[in-house]
């Protein structure tokens, strides 16, 4: 990092020199009201000097006596020039409405939307600010057309999926890449136990100006070899020169699961047992009164698990979704301050959220500080620093797929009471018998063991700008982002049912320490020549990660008073570990423009990278786009109604390198000791010619706006195609390894995105609409025959011809009336023909497997109503999905498997068939025996839904009344998360990914995978 | 323009200085042309092959549990949630069993290990006795894993014809690369046994007799007696028995409990009647047996408590049978004492087997080598408290094997190799030959699928 110093030296040491001059004065004021703008940029005509105004909107600038012009910007308003008169330049600004004028983050530097020919969304911090979730990438749901976002499970903290434009990698990540202030944060799973965490749930998304998203290849080529699964670009609010304003804000409420599955009592449950059992005796000719029956079994096995009571009270019922879910508690208070002079701005935050999840035993509670500081050094030299710092700590719970994962509890029988009788300790305690209950009780792991992720985070970086001549500009950053994490975990000797090493205590201790290093040094040149504007950034990134990671296991506690590992008599395991990787990356980014009319970018990366193959270490992605602004035309000018119509195309190749470290090398790894003694192992094959996957996209795009930008919109076709897969190729496991990492195979994805926003109402009562939505078509081209599969039941495949992660089973054919058999269509094809014979369970191995269903939605959207009348604002927030299937097998095998198990059944399963010729829809129940709790398109369900994701009332109280108290803005609101859910999924939650399974593949599994809340909240927010 | 060119001199130092820092090498693993350059090297890669041996889906105990699942159901109440174990125990496997997966794939992991071994013999050169035990110990991992793989996934030695039936696939050589020769096609039943036995043979002339915890002469003349059982081979069967027991490195248990608990009662020492065990500890190795068979039942005790035993079963044992009497109840359930042990060493062979099967080939030819079948039976009954038999048939013999060595994950081959039936289910059935793991079949065209499975 010696060269970031050098630079710095370098700057300080350069020398300035000035012209003959004169100074212009003048004040900046808002068209509207006429107050002062502070913060406007006010730039000489030739580009040789500039200044921004003060508190009040004045400013001072020197110019060469040849000037005669200022140029005036700020951001969202109408940029002006104006003639210098007497040495005075007084101006007005004009604030603009419309999404044109919006400045967009590119990577590198900024655009305005207008000039813009690639494919970028844009959040505003606004639009999320105060919801209730941690992280910021939750909170893009639904928010920007073509990025789709799946929270995956209602368990705080938890890894969060977002796809750009459908998924473009089977192996390697599709997750995007996140940029927070020019830095490329760590953003993937840390977590050794529940599932994976979200890194990105540190940063305060109060904090959050805007988030870009970079969609097609020209806008992400800047990003070379990372932007294969598009750029997130997340800038922090920065401070405004003007009195400081301080915001502060609270809101608290309460959360509860968006909904339950409807489950037998003991009367229905205690019926279809002992139907079930009645089938397998006369199967086996056994009297179901017979002591060997299991009839009997079945009752003294209902006995035993309601600790007799079901003898004498077999209408007592309980239901243990009531263990598992509580009330959620949500509290988050914010300061925020923002002000300083023209020399030196600051933004400044402070926010404390606590959130007690709507699962029991779940909470996260979180404290984030931030200052960004600009300062103008000297007329050339800005420099400038953010930082910012944030505890998270989250009482985790158990993944979906372990026993001790609270909603689990629902597979137990229902007349099982919550507390043994004997004890008055929860069901399963010791010295209670631990075998009551059909499974190990979760609610023990709640009372008796613990887990909690602890992360410390530091988001940091420096900047210096020089203008070196007019026009050009050189940016150097130094960022870092560090990642401190450590997990406790202690299982008392309670929980030993569930944790064979917990017979005396298990503790475990975990750490990571992840630092990231990040250094960007630019070039940027703007010049404009008559109609010629030319736009040039070139420069270099350097990164490079060290994740350091180290594990302490002790078992054998004194007593489960004792519950650090100090104390465990066995230290049973422990371990260190290190992983790094580097870029360095050259880049370059030509904008030029004519006459506002005509628009063309090229960028071109070249990458190199650590994890790349000794033959291939370096690769160059190229991408270029240009657009027409037809409404500079003159035969459009004279339509009165077209306010603004741009067309857009971009062409060009990105890549995707997050294949993991080492993916290249043929390995041998020193893990394989046995008995204490120390052996090592053949752990991966190699392979040389290993590389990034390269996608390259072809992106049309049109942006429009009608009746004076009333109206504006946009539309986008892409076609992305991905070849040189990265993929963990299926080897023969006869060679001792089962997968080699190749760059095989294609796929492609097809889609096109809408957006459009409306001012429906303007004038006291408004009222405004913005809507997305988003296509994608995934489709695999070549794999070269490999099979590649996940999920629950490994049903997720990956197949030629069909989107990633298709759900390939056996096709169910429902129930035969005659004899109650669970059916399957054969689907084998004879002669070319498709024989659609149905076969029972003792044909089920001859059913030939088919797509029955595709868990990557065809469409999502977002829509979006703003409404507001005097101080009165009410918006509503709908998302949705729709063309997707959610795969149930994980609980359905057991819970809707018409008493395969004595796990207790959902309602529907009481009306398994019972007689000859009766048309039922759930097989005959069958104790102990397959009829249709094989894996099959029984549990392939459909996974469309519409949610409310938030509604919003808010009443802004008047200027007269503040005044009184000498407030600038008193704000009181209302909010509710997730009111409504409109959908035919029939377990809990169709937004749903079990964190047991989730990989690129394995989409659309629910696993006992708890809900989303549906939290309610009231807040306050009071600005002075 | 200085600042100009300044700053890019800035840039350019910046890129070249930077591309150095793209040689980042792993700091858990080594290269594999590192890995096997020295002696040293070459013994910590034989370690390895005993952890993979160890490994749950081997050693560590699933092979065994597969074999009493499927060969057992008529002892074992199987209430397990995995549904590749029940469909075993309800003899419904199908071609994506991840058992059957989980087996072939960790025994494929672990012969690949013995063949790194093999490779690399000439870097051992301390001595010539280090060097072949070496090899001896490679070879009777490797030919104990083929033994596994040919007796569950193909026919029966004898089944029809063992020259074409197909077997496995046969892998000698290190993976260094993946290229067309290592999509194998499945050797014959007959070439499979034929490799097992003669890496066994040479194995039992190049191990010494005591080896600590690891493999030994008798570990592999156990495993040949086992191999001879199968092919109906009695004579060599009786030899290879008799080898071991004359051998007298071993000796019975005085009890029958002192068999088991090995972590609680024994300090994780196997007994000197275990031939061959897969030792666990506390930070190492996993007792699948234990998995499965096992329950909470005090202190130490710890399992899924799949496996119930019915009472029919305990029925069988006579009275003062201290092995009817290893069983314990847990909430209204028989479960065998044999597994409980959390940390328990996983039994492979043991000598009591050996008297059983030198019995069992001794009356199957007519001989009495080393001693008479009943006098061996009756060693085995007398430990259990059990009064003299004063003469044995056949069934006799396997009466007692069959309770002498329940629920040790031998039941599945003593059936097919007596000609058997299983709840009804004949030795022969495709049902009770795990399926070619579906992505296997996927992966290599080569290879052919049992019957039964698509």
């Amino acid at each position: 990092m010696r060269g970031i110093g050098l630079c710095i030296v370098a700057l300080l040491f350069i020398c300035e020199t000035y012209a003959q001059t004169k100074e212009i004065t003048g004040k900046v004021t808002d068209a509207k009201d006429g107050n002062g703008l502070p913060g406007v940029s006010v730039v000489s005509k030739n580009g040789q000097a500039s200044t921004t105004t003060g508190t009040d909107g004045i400013f001072s600038l020197k110019v060469t006596q040849q000037t005669t012009i200022l140029n005036f910007s700020y951001v969202g308003y109408q940029s002006t020039e104006v003639r210098i008169a007497n040495g005075q330049a007084n101006v007005s600004l004009t604030r603009m409405d419309n999404q044109l004028s919006e400045v967009i983050v590119t990577g590198f530097g900024t655009k305005i939307k207008k000039d813009i020919s690639g494919s970028f969304s844009r959040v505003k911090g606004k639009d999320i600010e105060n919801m209730p979730v941690a992280s910021v990438d939750a909170a893009l749901q639904g928010k920007a057309a073509g990025v789709f976002v799946n929270s995956q499970s209602g368990k705080l903290g938890q890894a969060v999926t977002v796809r750009i434009r459908g998924n473009s990698s089977i192996s390697a990540s599709s997750q995007p890449l996140y940029v927070v202030d020019g830095v490329p944060v760590t953003a993937n799973d840390q977590s050794s136990y529940g599932g994976a965490t979200n890194p990105l749930s540190d940063i305060n998304p109060n904090d959050i100006e805007s988030i870009d998203v970079l969609k097609d290849a020209s806008a992400g080529a800047i990003y070379g070899s990372r932007a294969a699964n598009g750029v997130i670009l997340i800038t922090t609010k920065r401070g405004r020169a003007g009195k400081t304003l301080f915001s502060v804000n609270y809101q608290t409420g309460t959360s509860k699961e968006t909904r339950r599955v409807d489950f037998l009592n003991s009367e229905q449950y205690a019926e279809l047992f002992q139907r079930a059992t009645r089938w397998y005796d006369a199967r086996n000719g056994i009297n179901p009164n017979d002591p060997n029956s299991e009839t009997t079994f079945a009752k003294e096995w209902m006995a035993y698990h309601s600790f007799d009571q079901w003898l004498t009270d077999p209408k007592k019922s309980y239901d243990w979704q009531d263990q598992a879910f509580q009330k959620g508690i949500y509290n988050q208070a914010d300061i925020q301050m923002n002000g300083g002079n023209e020399k030196t701005k600051f933004f400044g935050s402070l926010q404390y959220l606590d959130q007690t999840g709507i699962l029991v035993g779940n909470n996260l509670d979180r404290i984030t500080g931030r200052l960004n500081l600009d300062h103008k050094a000297k007329e050339w030299l800005n420099i400038g620093f953010t930082m910012s710092l944030a505890r998270t700590l989250n009482r985790r719970l158990p993944d979906d797929n372990a026993f001790s994962n609270p909603l689990q509890g629902v597979a137990f029988m229902p007349m099982t009471p919550f507390t043994d009788p004997n004890t008055g300790l929860p069901t399963g305690t010791p010295p209670g018998d631990v075998n009551v209950g059909l499974y190990y009780n979760p609610r023990l792991s709640i009372d008796y063991a613990l887990y909690t992720q602890e992360v410390f985070r530091n988001f940091s970086n420096v900047y210096g700008n020089a203008k070196i001549l007019p026009g050009l500009n050189f940016q150097t950053e130094f960022g870092v982002d560090i990642l401190s994490q450590n997990e406790e975990g202690y299982f008392q000797s309670q929980t030993v049912r569930n944790q064979t090493r917990a017979a005396r205590g298990v503790g475990v201790n975990r750490a990571a320490f992840i630092v990231n290093y990040n250094t960007n040094n630019y070039f940027n040149y703007i010049r404009k020549i008559g109609n010629h504007s030319i736009d040039l950034t070139s420069g270099m990134q350097y990164q490079q990660s060290t994740a350091k990671y180290n594990f302490t296991e002790g078992i054998d506690f004194p007593s489960n008073s004792y519950k650090k590992i100090a104390s465990a008599a066995t230290k049973s395991g422990g371990s260190s570990s290190e992983t790094n990787f580097s870029f360095v990356s050259t880049f370059f980014r030509a904008n030029y423009k004519f006459k506002d009319k005509y628009l063309a970018t090229f960028s071109v990366r070249r990458d190199g990278s650590s994890r790349f193959g000794a033959n291939e270490r370096y690769g160059t992605f190229p991408a270029a786009s240009v657009g027409w602004v037809l409404t500079e035309e003159r035969f459009l000018q004279s339509i009165k109604m077209i306010s603004f119509l741009k067309l857009r195309a971009s062409y060009g190749q990105v890549g995707n390198a997050e294949i993991g470290n080492f993916p290249q090398l043929g390995l041998f790894t020193g893990d394989a000791g046995y008995a204490g003694n120390a052996g090592q192992r053949p752990s991966q094959i190699g392979n040389p010619d290993l590389k990034w996957e390269t996608t390259a996209q072809l992106d049309l795009g049109l942006d429009f706006g009608v009746f004076n930008n009333r109206i504006t919109g946009e539309l986008d076709y892409y076609e992305k195609k991905t070849s040189g897969l990265l993929l963990n190729v299926n080897i023969p496991s006869t060679s001792g390894f089962t997968t080699q990492t190749k760059n095989v195979g294609t796929l492609e994805n097809k889609g096109f995105e809408i957006v459009l926003n409306t001012q429906n109402l303007i004038g006291d009562f408004k009222w405004n609409t913005n809507l997305n939505l988003a296509n994608n078509k995934g489709k695999v081209l070549n794999i070269q025959g490999q099979v590649i599969q996940g999920g629950v039941g490994s049903i997720n495949r990956v197949m030629e011809g069909q989107p990633i992660g298709v759900f390939y089973t056996v096709q169910y054919a429902g129930v035969d009336d005659a004899n109650g058999d669970a059916l399957f269509f054969k689907n084998t094809t004879v002669n070319g023909q498709l024989d659609k014979t149905k076969v029972n369970a003792s044909g089920y191995n001859q059913a030939q497997r088919t797509v029955v269903g595709d868990p990557n939605p065809d469409y999502i959207f977002g829509v979006t109503n703003n409404f507001s009348y005097k101080g009165i604002d009410f918006s509503v927030f709908i998302n949705g999905v729709w063309g997707n299937q959610i795969n149930i097998y994980g609980m359905g095998r057991f819970s809707s498997a018409n008493f395969r198990f004595e796990d207790n059944q959902t309602v529907d399963q009481i009306g398994a068939w019972t007689a000859p010729g009766q048309n039922a829809k759930v097989p005959q129940a069958r104790w102990l025996s397959n009829n249709g709790a094989q894996l099959s398109s029984r549990y392939i369900v459909d996974g469309a839904y519409a949610r409310v994701r938030t509604v919003t009332l808010g009443y802004n109280l008047p200027a007269s009344v503040l005044s009184r108290f000498k407030l600038d803005r008193v704000r009181v609101y209302a909010s509710a998360l997730n009111l409504f859910t409109f959908t035919k999924y029939p377990y809990w939650d169709p937004e749903v990914n079990s964190d047991s399974f989730d990989s690129n593949i394995a989409k659309g599994n629910d696993f006992y995978t708890p809900p989303q809340p549906k939290t309610i909240l009231f807040g306050i927010n009071i600005g002075f | 323009m200085k600042k100009y060119f300044i700053s890019a001199l800035v840039i350019t130092l910046l890129v070249t200085g930077c591309e150095k820092k793209l040689d980042v090498l792993p700091t858990q693993s080594i290269g594999q042309g590192q890995a096997l350059l020295t002696e040293g090297d070459v013994l910590v890669t034989l370690i390895g092959a005993y952890d993979g041996l160890q490994g749950v889906s081997a050693y560590g105990g699933e092979i065994m549990v597969l074999n009493e699942l499927i060969g057992n159901s008529a002892d074992i109440r199987f209430t397990g949630t995995f549904a590749g174990l029940s469909d075993a125990y309800k003899l419904e496997m199908t071609a994506d069993n991840t058992f059957a997966l989980g087996i072939w794939n960790q025994c494929y992991n672990t012969i690949n290990r013995c063949n790194n071994v093999l490779s690399a013999l000439d870097k051992i050169t301390s001595s010539a006795a280090n060097k072949n035990k070496v090899e001896g110990e490679a070879l009777f991992i490797r030919a104990a894993l083929y033994f596994e793989l040919v007796r569950l996934y193909a026919k029966t030695w004898g089944d029809g014809d063992n020259q074409t039936n197909p077997g496995v696939p046969l892998v000698l050589t290190p993976t260094t690369s993946i290229t067309e020769a290592n999509f194998k096609a499945r050797s014959s039943v007959a070439e499979v046994y034929a490799l097992v036995i003669a890496d066994l043979t040479k194995a039992e002339s190049l191990l010494p007799v005591s080896n600590t915890i690891f493999a030994t002469k008798n570990a592999a003349a156990a495993t040949l007696s086992r191999v001879a059982l199968m092919k109906g081979d009695y004579a060599g069967a009786r030899d290879a028995a008799h080898r071991v027991i004359s051998s007298g490195r071993h000796t019975l248990s005085a009890t029958f409990a002192g068999l088991f608990f090995t972590f609680i009662n024994n300090a994780g020492n196997s007994p000197s009647e275990y031939i061959f065990s897969m030792k666990v500890t506390t930070q190492d190795g996993t007792n699948g047996m234990n998995t499965y068979f096992g329950t909470n039942a005090g202190p130490g005790t710890s399992g899924r408590g799949d496996c119930k035993i019915f009472p029919a079963h305990l029925a069988k044992y006579e009275a003062g049978d201290a092995r009817g009497a290893f069983f314990t109840v847990v909430g209204g359930n028989n479960y065998t004492r044999k597994h409980l042990d959390r940390f328990g060493n996983v039994l492979v062979v043991r000598l009591g087997e050996m008297y059983l099967t030198r019995a069992e080939a001794n009356f199957q030819v007519g001989t009495t080598i080393g001693q008479t079948p009943v006098k061996d039976v009756n060693d085995i009954r007398n430990r259990s408290g059990l009064a003299n038999l004063a003469t044995v048939d056949l069934a006799a013999i396997l009466k007692e094997r069959y309770l002498e060595t329940a629920f040790e994950g031998n039941r599945l081959h003593d059936i097919k190799r007596t000609r058997g039936t299983q709840s009804g289910t004949p030795w022969n059935s495709p049902k009770m030959i795990l399926p070619i793991p579906q992505r296997e079949m996927d992966v290599n065209k080569k290879l052919v699928q049992n019957v039964g499975y698509f």
